[in-house]
C-alpha cells in the first residue's frame, strides 16, 4: 500500500463510526520504490489529499521534518516540496503492518502490501 | 538412394504419428501385423468419414469395426483376422485416394484399440422408449400412401437441406413450433387411417404399452434427397404430444439419436415405422447426417449402404398446453417456467449465496481466472483515460488489476472481494513491473462498503461485479455506493452482463462466437445441453454440496449459449493440470465451479439508476455482450 492510497482509507463503514478518518498507521515493513517525479501530477492531486492525512503518513514514516503543518499556498512553485511528497505518497510501499479505526480500534491487517478492509457482516 | 530417403522419412513420419497416438490415447503400435490398423494422418480433424474410411477399406478386405475420434487426425480400424489386416495395409499405405485432396495416407498396426464407448454402437439396447416395427406396410400400402400425400407439388421450399409438406397444422420452423388456432385445409389425408389400428396391435402384440389419445392430428412430410439430412433436434416438447411416429418410405437411411455424448445409430428400412415416446422422444435428439453413404452391419462386419431418396411421414398430436414431462433438460415448458419464476432472496440468503457462488469460487479459481483476462476492453481504457492529470480514479473488483494501469497520468486504486484475486494482481504487477515501476495500489473490501472516503474520487469503475450480487437492493446498493464515492462533476462506469448476447442487430456477442464446436456444426445447443446438465449432476453426486438453507434451486447455464434466465448459476471448469503440467500424463479430474450471476435485461441498469439521488446518466451502451452505464454525480 503506498501512501497515497492511505490517504483515502476510512472505516466509516463501520457500525456506529462517524469520521473513522484518518485511520492509525503502523508500518512493520515498508520498501521504497523510486518512480518518476512527476511535478504536475503531485501539485494536481494535492487538493484531492487530506492534508492532515498526509501529516499522519509522513510522522509514521519519519518523514514528519519533510512536510509542513499546514499545505503552503504556493506549492506549485515548491519543487523541493513536490518532490518530498512525491517520494511520501508514490514511492514508499507498505508491505507489512495495520491500519487502526480511530473511534473502534477496529484493526486491518497490511499484508503483503494489501490492506484488508473486509467487514463482518455483523461490523456493517 | 531416393526411394531409400523417401522410404526413411516415411518411416519417421509413421514413428512420430504412433507416439502421438500412445500420448493421446496410450495404446501401442506393433511391428508384428495385428488386426488392428491404425490411418495414422487422416481422421475427423482433416475432413475424413466414417463412410469413406470403410468404403475404401472394404474393397481389400472386411472390417468390423471402424473408430473415428472426434477432433483427431487418424482413426483405426479393426478386422476379425491378421490377413485381412495385412491385406489393407498393403493396398493403403502409402496410397493416395483416400483423401479428398487426393494426399497419401500411412496405416501402423496396433497392439490393441483405444478404449471407447462406441464399441458395441450397434448391438446395444435402443433408447429407452424407442420402437422400431420393420415392414410395418406393404408395397402396395407404401404406394398408396405416397399417391395419397401426393408430393409432385411440394416447391423447393425455404428449407436450406430438404423439401417438406404439412397437413393438419403448419409446422412454424423459426419457432419450432404449430398455431393451435390456424388449422390447414388439408387434414391428414384419410388414407393414414389404416396406419392406428395397425399400430396398436403391433405395440399390444410386443407387450408394450399404447397412448391414451386418438389419432395424430398433425403430419409433416420430408423428402430427402440422397445427401440429404436434418440437424440433431427434439420435437418441441411442448407442441406436440408423446409419442411421435416416423414412416420411412421410398428409401432407406440411418438416423442418429443422440444424448450428451451418447450417440446411437438406428438404420430405419423403407415401410418401418418408428415409435419415439418417453426418453427418445423427450431426452434424446434425433437427426440424420448429411451424407451419400451410411455405415451399416453387415455379415462380414460393416459396410456401407449407399442413400437413396427417402421419404418420410411424421405424425403428431398437438399438445395445446405445456409439457408434463420428467425429462427437464430439453424441456421447453421446464425452461420457460424457470426464466418467468423470480426467486425470492432474502439479504441473508443473498450474502450466504454470494459467499458460496461467488468469493470461495474466484478464490479457487483465481489464477486460470487472472490467466483468461488480461487484455483490457477497448471501451473501459478509453474511459479511464478521459480523466485528466492527477486524477483519483478507483476501480471497484478490479480482479487482476488489469485496469489499473490504463491511466498513468493519474493516481489508479483498485479494491477486491477476493484475495485469491488481489494476489493475482500483485503477480501480475511483478511481471509488468520490470518496464515499469508502477506498483499496483490495491486492497481487499466488499463493493456494498468500499472503504474510502465520501465525494473523492474523480472516476470509478465496475467491471463485471453487480451481476455477481443476487438480489435487487443490493445491486442498487452497489450502485449507490459508487455514487458516494464520486467527487461533484466525478464519473463512473459499470459494466454489466446482458441476458441477451446478440444485442448488436442479432450478431452474436464474443462470448457465443467462442462456442466453436456449435459454430463448426459439430454439435447441437441441445447437445451441449445435456452434456453440461450430465457433468454437473455427476459433480454433485460426487461432492457433497450443502445446500443454503431457503436459497432457491437456480438452473445451471450452459455455456456459450443464450441465457435462458435472469439469475443463474455459470460454470467455470478448472482444469485439474495446469498448462506448465500439461505432458504430465496424471492429469488430475478437472472440477466445475457454479459462479452466480444476475444477467441484466435490456434498459435495467439505467431503471436502477433513475432510483439513485445526485446522478445522472451520460450514456448508455451495449459492449461485448454486455448492458454498460456512465454516470455523473452532480455539480451542487
Amino acid at each position: 500500500m503506498r501512501l497515497s492510497t492511505y490517504n483515502f482509507l476510512t472505516s466509516k463503514a463501520i457500525k456506529g463510526v462517524k469520521v473513522g478518518f484518518p485511520l492509525k498507521l503502523t508500518i512493520a515493513k515498508q520498501d521504497v520504490v523510486e518512480s518518476e517525479f512527476n511535478p504536475t501530477f503531485i501539485e494536481r492531486l494535492l487538493p484531492r489529499l487530506d492534508w492532515s492525512g498526509i501529516r499522519l503518513a509522513a510522522e509514521v514514516a519519519g518523514l514528519n521534518d519533510d512536510i509542513p503543518a499546514e499545505l503552503p499556498a504556493n506549492v506549485a512553485e515548491n519543487e523541493e516540496l513536490l518532490k518530498k511528497l512525491h517520494h511520501l505518497l508514490l514511492e514508499i510501499d507498505v508491505l507489512e503492518g495495520q491500519l487502526e479505526c480511530p473511534e473502534t480500534g477496529r484493526v486491518f491487517p497490511i499484508t503483503d502490501g494489501i490492506p484488508n478492509m473486509l467487514l463482518n457482516e455483523d461490523e456493517v | 538412394m531416393t526411394k531409400d530417403y523417401s522410404s526413411r522419412k516415411l518411416e519417421r513420419k509413421q514413428r512420430r504419428c504412433e507416439a502421438i497416438i500412445h500420448t493421446d490415447v496410450g495404446i501401442e503400435s506393433s511391428e508384428k501385423p495385428t488386426c488392428f490398423l491404425a490411418i495414422l494422418n487422416a481422421g475427423l480433424s482433416t475432413g475424413l468419414t466414417e463412410e469413406s474410411v470403410l468404403s475404401n477399406a472394404i474393397q481389400y478386405a472386411p472390417v468390423q469395426q471402424v473408430i473415428m475420434l472426434p477432433n483427431k487426425s487418424y482413426c483405426f480400424l479393426k478386422c476379425d483376422n491378421v490377413n485381412n489386416a495385412e491385406r489393407i495395409y498393403n493396398h493403403m499405405h502409402g496410397r493416395a485416394g483416400l483423401e479428398q485432396r487426393g494426399g497419401v495416407v500411412y496405416l501402423s498396426y496396433f497392439k490393441s484399440l483405444p478404449i471407447c464407448k462406441e464399441e458395441n454402437i450397434w448391438t446395444k439396447p435402443l433408447p429407452e422408449g424407442l420402437v422400431l416395427l420393420p415392414d410395418f406396410l406393404t408395397e402396395s400400402e407404401e404406394n398408396m400412401l405416397l399417391k395419397a400425400i401426393n408430393i409432385e407439388d411440394v416447391e423447393q421450399s425455404d428449407l436450406k437441406h430438404r423439401r417438406v409438406k404439412h397437413f393438419g397444422y403448419q409446422f412454424i420452423y423459426g419457432e419450432n413450433n404449430v398455431d393451435p388456432t390456424k388449422p390447414l385445409n388439408e387434414k391428414i389425408p384419410n388414407e393414414c387411417d389404416i396406419l392406428w389400428p395397425l399400430l396398436k396391435t403391433e405395440m399390444t402384440k410386443l407387450g408394450l404399452p399404447t397412448w391414451d389419445w386418438d389419432v395424430p392430428d398433425q403430419l409433416t412430410v420430408n423428402i430427402y434427397e440422397p445427401g440429404q439430412g436434418i440437424p440433431p433436434h427434439v420435437d418441441t416438447h411442448s407442441a406436440f404430444l408423446d409419442p411421435i411416429f416416423s414412416l420411412s418410405l421410398f428409401g432407406d437411411v440411418v438416423m442418429d439419436f443422440r444424448r450428451g455424448s451418447d450417440r446411437q445409430p438406428l438404420k430405419l428400412l423403407r415401410r418401418s415405422m418408428l415409435v419415439m415416446s418417453g426418453a427418445s422422444r423427450y431426452d434424446w435428439t434425433h437427426g440424420i447426417t448429411p451424407r451419400t453413404l451410411d455405415v451399416v452391419p453387415s455379415e462380414t462386419g460393416l459396410t456401407v449402404m449407399p442413400r437413396q431418396k427417402r421419404i418420410s411421414l411424421t405424425f403428431r398430436r398437438l399438445r395445446r398446453g405445456p409439457c408434463d414431462c420428467t425429462f427437464p433438460t430439453l424441456c421447453d415448458s421446464r425452461i420457460n417456467a424457470q426464466s418467468n419464476l423470480c426467486p425470492v432472496i432474502t439479504d441473508v440468503i443473498a450474502a450466504q449465496l454470494e459467499e458460496k457462488n461467488v468469493h470461495s469460487v474466484y478464490d479457487c479459481i483465481a489464477p486460470h481466472f487472472s490467466e483468461t483476462r488480461h487484455t483490457p476492453w477497448p471501451r473501459v481504457a478509453e474511459f479511464l483515460r478521459s480523466f485528466q492529470t492527477g486524477s483519483v480514479l478507483l476501480d471497484i473488483g478490479c480482479g487482476n488489476g488489469k485496469y489499473l494501469q490504463c491511466n498513468n497520468n493519474a493516481l489508479t486504486i483498485g479494491c477486491d472481494r477476493s484475495s485469491g484475486l488481489i494476489n493475482a494482481c500483485l503477480e501480475r504487477a511483478k511481471i509488468i513491473s520490470e518496464t515499469s515501476t508502477n506498483l499496483p495500489n490495491a486492497f481487499r473490501c466488499d463493493c456494498l462498503h468500499v472503504p474510502v472516503r465520501s465525494q473523492a474520487v474523480d472516476g470509478c469503475i465496475s467491471i463485471a461485479v453487480i451481476h455477481h450480487l443476487a438480489t435487487a437492493e443490493r445491486r442498487l446498493a452497489a450502485i449507490r455506493e459508487m455514487a458516494r464515492l464520486l467527487r461533484p462533476g466525478g464519473r463512473a462506469l459499470i459494466y454489466v452482463w446482458a441476458k441477451d448476447q446478440r444485442a448488436n442487430d442479432n450478431k452474436k456477442s464474443a462470448y457465443l462466437l467462442q462456442n466453436k464446436a456449435l459454430n463448426k456444426n459439430k454439435t447441437t445447443v441441445e447437445q451441449q445441453r445435456q452434456c453440461a446438465a450430465a457433468e454437473v449432476q455427476q459433480q454433485q453426486t460426487e461432492q457433497f454440496e450443502p445446500l443454503i438453507p431457503g436459497a432457491p434451486q437456480l438452473p445451471v447455464h450452459t455455456n456459450r449459449t443464450d441465457f435462458m434466465q435472469q439469475d443463474v448459476l455459470v460454470p467455470w471448469k478448472l482444469k485439474g493440470a495446469s498448462v506448465a503440467n500439461k505432458d504430465a500424463n496424471n492429469s488430475a479430474p478437472s472440477s466445475t465451479y457454479l459462479r452466480y450471476y444476475h444477467v441484466f435485461e435490456s434498459g435495467e441498469l439505467e431503471a436502477m439508476l433513475a432510483q439513485v439521488p445526485d446522478v445522472e446518466l451520460v450514456q448508455s451502451y451495449y459492449d461485448q455482450g454486455n448492458h454498460c452505464v456512465i454516470f455523473e454525480r452532480r455539480q451542487k
